[in-house]
């Protein structure tokens, strides 16, 4: 970061937005390296999706495979977790889950630059989940999704005290939904960045940070897709407290 | 603020405020496309394989249903054909059974029929022979006592 001597070192540098196409400035409608990242992997997506699995085989090719893996796997989680009436959102939650995915699998790449890394991203989903949920609750529930909040299978004694514990932890949701997310793309990358910059400044003795990214990289391949896996579980599990809050 | 000035960021470039109103701006339109994407191609897609493999497994299990419906007819008839030979076979048992029986009975009667004609016959054969010995046994004596009286008279 400031270790401007030794070390050229710039780990934060990756996350930089930049406008490539307007110069130095940067207006809200400015194109960006992020806006471009977000295009890859809409057409990435769209290649798996559409592409891959554009002869509807019967028994599916390997593009196939993939696209239906995801798409059966979330669509079970739904089920899974928030019941068969959780599926009316499936088409939100699957959007939600390829669009994480594949922003923290391409920010694996070299050169490329990882969306969700950036809290207002994150941040925006989390709280587009946190909005709507809570819409959800109160459209299907009424009044009645305040029970949520009032545990009643708690004794009477401790339920003023459940209920603010209840209401904080609530209100915290969006901020631990979307810091996860950002902050393990962020770690990660940046420790990458990290040991690059050692690898650079050590010659041959190179050979140890490269072991070392290599075996950071091979964990970040697992932490992306958890990541994306966890964020989709949260958002179930939320609709599912707002289909259902009665517990 | 100025995270693009000197190309190097200070501090997390995440935090700098003055980016958000463009990273949502183009995230929104990311998403409206990526739910258009998703909800226009992927979906009924996906919903179309996956309908099409269960419309062929549900065929291939209504044909199995009626190869074992039909299995289990087959059986049935062989059942029931086994049962017919069964009971043919025990008919033809009974019936050949039965004809032994009486044409046992029938030798039985005919035997006693003709042991009893032969025996009245005999018993017939034998009263003659006594009826004629006895009249014999009078020709004879009285033969006998003419020849007995004429030599005694001749004697004289």
């Amino acid at each position: 970061m400031e270790k401007q001597s030794a070390f050229n070192i710039h780990p934060m540098d990756q996350f930089i937005i930049d406008p490539i196409l307007t110069g130095d400035s940067l207006e809200w409608f400015s194109f960006t390296n992020q806006a471009l990242w977000m295009l890859i992997s809409l057409v990435s997506i769209s290649f798996v999706f559409i592409y891959g699995s554009r002869k509807h085989q019967l028994v599916p090719g390997r593009l196939q495979s993939i696209a239906e893996l995801m798409y059966f796997f979330i669509r079970d989680m739904i089920i899974d977790i928030a019941g068969q009436e959780g599926l009316r959102y499936f088409p939100y939650i699957f959007t939600l889950f390829i669009l994480i995915l594949f922003g923290n699998v391409l920010g694996l790449l070299p050169y490329s630059f990882t969306y969700t890394s950036h809290i207002a991203v994150t941040g925006f989903l989390a709280l587009s989940v946190f909005i709507a949920v809570t819409i959800i609750g109160f459209v299907k529930n009424g009044l009645g999704f305040l029970s949520l909040f009032w545990i009643s299978s708690a004794p009477l004694a401790l339920r003023p005290i459940l209920l603010i514990i209840e209401v904080i932890s609530y209100f915290v949701r969006p901020v631990s939904h979307s810091i996860r997310l950002a902050g393990n793309m962020m770690a990660g990358h940046a420790v990458i960045k990290v040991f690059a910059g050692f690898a650079g400044a050590l010659g041959l003795g190179a050979v140890a940070p490269i072991f070392a990214i290599t075996a950071v990289y091979g964990l970040e391949m697992l932490v992306v897709v958890i990541q994306a896996y966890v964020f989709t579980i949260l958002t179930c599990v939320y609709l599912n407290d707002a289909l259902h809050p009665g517990h | 603020m100025a995270s693009n000035s000197d190309n190097s960021a200070v501090g997390m470039p995440q935090l700098d405020f003055s980016t958000f109103p463009n990273q949502i701006f183009w995230l929104v339109v990311f998403c409206v496309v990526l739910f258009a994407i998703v909800k226009l191609f992927i979906i009924p897609r996906m919903e179309d394989i996956f309908a099409n493999r269960r419309k062929i497994i549900d065929g291939n299990i209504a044909k199995a249903e009626e190869i074992r419906l039909r299995v289990s007819e087959i059986e049935k008839q062989i059942e029931e054909e086994l049962q017919k030979a069964k009971s043919q076979c025990d008919e033809i048992m009974n019936a050949s059974g039965h004809n032994i029986k009486e044409q046992m009975a029938s030798a039985l009667e005919d035997s006693k029929i003709a042991t009893a004609q032969l025996i009245s016959e005999a018993e017939g054969r034998l009263k003659e022979l006594r009826d004629g010995s006895e009249a014999a046994i009078e020709k004879i004596s009285e033969e006998l006592a003419s020849e007995i009286i004429s030599k005694i008279s001749r004697g004289k």
